[in-house]
């Protein structure tokens, strides 16, 4: 908090009155809007992908420091039916500072460029009150987006080549198109569990975030992108990527861990599409485990497809994505020797089937979104998660008495709690997102998203085997957005 | 200072010293603050992203540069550089890359547009009628309103000539917001004489006289 304080404040000092935004702004002097679509940032514009793609040095070298923060107020439809609401619903019904990054960006050399978004979350934690219950919260910041590049461009009237390096720490990060995986959500979340039901679900990649890639890319004369990266834990030289992330939890990868991205491009008029595929592959240890033992490795398979098309005339944006994920997650060998059937059958007797060593999680987003004269803006989106079912999913069930439980009967696993509960062992997720937005000055942005679920865990109603429904979760959320 | 964040320091520094080491690129080089760099170069690598390589550009939010008039295209890019032409389209995207330009820069850039190619559309674009209505202002303009043609001074091919800029092939939707700046504001002081001539146009005349010029043969 107080490094955003110092940011912010260094920057209010040094920057002048027209020049006070974003740092990539500063850099090259134009509006939000020359990058941002209809100003709904970080959405880029064809040219706002350029810029991101010759390594963000179009422009002049200046103070390489913004400032983001999200004021948020989350309201969970139902808060009743729930073992402790403080548990569940945190910060409900109230507003917080909800999140705030620091970023360090912009143009190094005529070839060199860089994005690094440290990230502050006001309640990262909570701590341990006096009376054994929930104490105060706790922020931490961490590493959160990192992509530095190295870019070139040759180009004249027969060709266009633009080619790059970037050393980044989330797998689609360095993607220019916001239907990929790491830019489809726009507004940041916030921690608190309060929070935890905004925006559904979304395509992503199972390794997460915060590893260490090397991507290296070409875009063809506007018309082909292709990527290929390779991924490692985020350790020793390259442990600034997780900067902020104890041993125990940063993600530990094994072996090859490769990365793909092809897109086609088209620009007509004022319309452009793009229409692309990529995957991943990575092995990733349980967390916190010993990375010496390859019984404690697991993998995740992920291939997608995803298109974006967007038509922007001043004053018109309208932006339409649409992205399909289909994740593979192979349990590590411990971990399917550790699962044993927990919960029982109704009758309270027969040990719910064996756990499978794989599942598999299909994710698909549409998203339609327009802005008028860049400050009035609205969007739906509807998200289907679908997957197979496995009773090692199963976070509640029943006991050997017949009765529903959220405690494991084994005493092994943690105890979950009614609202995360899953009776069916099925992920199945289903819903609408609703957005309306206000944009009036550039840098701010202040919203109302409403998040509607008709399944949730597998089930429309009584997900968690206690009466809890889907729509129980349906979330209403009010934002106010600032960079600087 | 832990080991790894030492490394990771010293792995920063030296990438950064290593790049500025061997990266002044002047003959790719996308930096506004060095006037070294020839205007050439920043076309191609800069302004060709919204007005395309070769000044044709896709989108109609961003103006075609082909076949510009030098002095025009000057003009434009002083009256940026110094803040005087204030629309909105104007100033978000070109105040910024402007702001560093030298006279030799810009006059490299505008001898770069004046000697490229203009391409039109395959087919006619908008309803013949609207064409036809705007080739009658265009040729003849609206004499009961005193309003002269635009051929006077754009020239009987619409290709310009010194500070009257080419418009046969440009956007029609880009001169529909300019001829609605000139007509309701004082944003572009340089085209002051515009005011004067687009007052009395009717949104029906600056429609049509459009649509006529993004459809009009040029080079023939």
């Amino acid at each position: 908090m107080r490094l955003l304080l110092a940011g912010l404040l260094g920057l209010m000092l040094v920057a002048g009155e027209a020049d006070a935004l974003p740092m990539f702004a500063r850099q090259t002097g134009q509006n939000c809007v020359a990058c941002h679509a209809g100003g709904q940032f970080p959405e880029l514009t064809p040219y706002g992908r350029l810029f991101k793609m010759t390594g963000y040095t179009i422009g002049e070298r200046t103070l390489p420091l913004s400032v983001m923060g999200v004021a948020s107020y989350a309201k969970v439809r139902d808060t009743t039916k729930t073992d402790d609401p403080t548990v569940d619903f945190q910060k409900n019904n109230s507003g917080m500072f909800a999140t705030g990054s620091l970023f360090l960006a912009g143009k190094v050399t005529d070839n060199i460029g860089a994005f690094i978004q440290v990230t502050y979350d006001n309640y990262a934690g909570q701590s341990v009150g006096p009376d054994g219950g929930l104490g105060k919260f706790q922020s931490h910041s961490q590493a959160d987006n990192m992509d530095i590049r190295f870019a070139d461009r040759f180009i004249d009237a027969n060709r266009d080549l633009i080619v790059g390096l970037s050393v980044n720490n989330n797998p689609s990060v360095s993607d220019p198109w916001n239907s990929a995986a790491a830019w489809m959500q726009y507004v940041p979340n916030a921690s608190p569990t309060s929070h935890q039901f905004v925006d559904g679900a979304f395509p992503g990649f199972g390794s997460g975030g915060n590893i260490a890639g090397a991507n290296a890319y070409g875009y063809w004369n506007k018309t082909i992108y292709g990527e290929l990266g390779l991924y490692g834990t985020a350790n020793h030289a390259a442990s600034f990527m997780s900067a902020g992330i104890n041993n125990a939890n940063r993600t530990a990868l094994g072996g090859t861990n490769p990365y793909w991205r092809l897109a086609y491009t088209r620009e007509w008029g004022a319309h452009n599409i793009m229409v692309g595929t990529s995957g991943m592959t990575a092995h990733v240890f349980d967390a916190g485990s010993d990375t010496s033992d390859l019984g404690n490795r697991g993998r995740f398979r992920n291939a997608g497809i995803d298109s974006q098309y967007q038509y922007l005339l001043d004053p018109h944006a309208v932006t339409a994505q649409v992205a399909y994920m289909r994740q593979t997650q192979d349990y590590s060998a411990n971990t399917m020797a550790a699962a044993a059937p927990t919960y029982f059958l109704a009758d309270g007797v027969t040990p719910v089937a064996s756990p499978n060593p794989s599942d598999v999680i299909n994710t698909f987003r549409a998203k339609l979104s327009y802005v008028y004269q860049a400050k009035y803006g609205g969007s739906i989106a509807f998200f289907n998660l679908t997957g197979t079912t496995n009773t090692l999913n199963q976070t509640s069930g029943f006991d050997s008495t017949g009765l529903i439980t959220t405690a494991d009967p084994n005493g092994t696993n943690i105890t979950s709690t009614r609202v995360n509960g899953n009776l069916s062992g099925n992920p199945s997720t289903r819903g609408f997102n609703y957005e309306g937005f206000w944009t009036p000055v550039q840098y701010l942005r202040v919203g109302v998203q409403y998040t509607a679920y008709n399944k949730f865990n597998g089930a429309s109603s009584n997900y968690d085997g206690f009466g809890r429904d889907a729509k129980d979760n349906n979330t209403i959320r009010f934002y106010i957005w600032a960079a600087y | 200072m832990t080991c790894a964040r030492r490394t990771a320091a010293l792995f920063a520094a030296l990438l950064i010293a290593v790049a500025e080491a061997g990266c002044s690129n002047v003959e790719r080089s996308r930096d506004l603050a060095n006037t070294s760099v020839p205007g050439k170069v920043l076309a191609l690598q800069i302004c060709s992203n919204c007005h395309g390589v070769d000044g044709n550009s896709e989108s109609p939010n961003f103006p075609n540069l082909a076949g510009q008039t030098e002095h025009y295209v000057i003009e434009q890019l002083s009256s940026f550089r110094k803040h005087s032409r204030i629309d909105p389209a104007g100033f978000e995207y070109m105040w910024g890359l402007s702001r560093h330009l030298t006279d030799e820069q810009i006059k490299a850039l505008a001898a770069y547009y004046a000697g490229q190619k203009i391409r039109t559309p395959n087919r006619p674009t908008g309803r013949p009628e609207l064409r036809d209505a705007g080739k009658a202002v265009f040729a003849g303009g609206v004499p009961e309103k005193n309003i002269p043609p635009c051929a006077t001074c754009h020239g009987a091919d619409g290709l310009g000539n010194e500070q009257f800029p080419r418009i046969a092939g440009q956007h029609a939707d880009y001169l529909v917001k300019q001829l609605v700046v000139f007509q309701r504001t004082d944003e572009r002081p340089e085209g002051a004489i515009m005011k004067v001539i687009a007052h009395d146009l009717t949104r029906d005349n600056i429609d049509s006289v459009a649509s006529h010029l993004e459809s009009m043969p040029v080079g023939k």
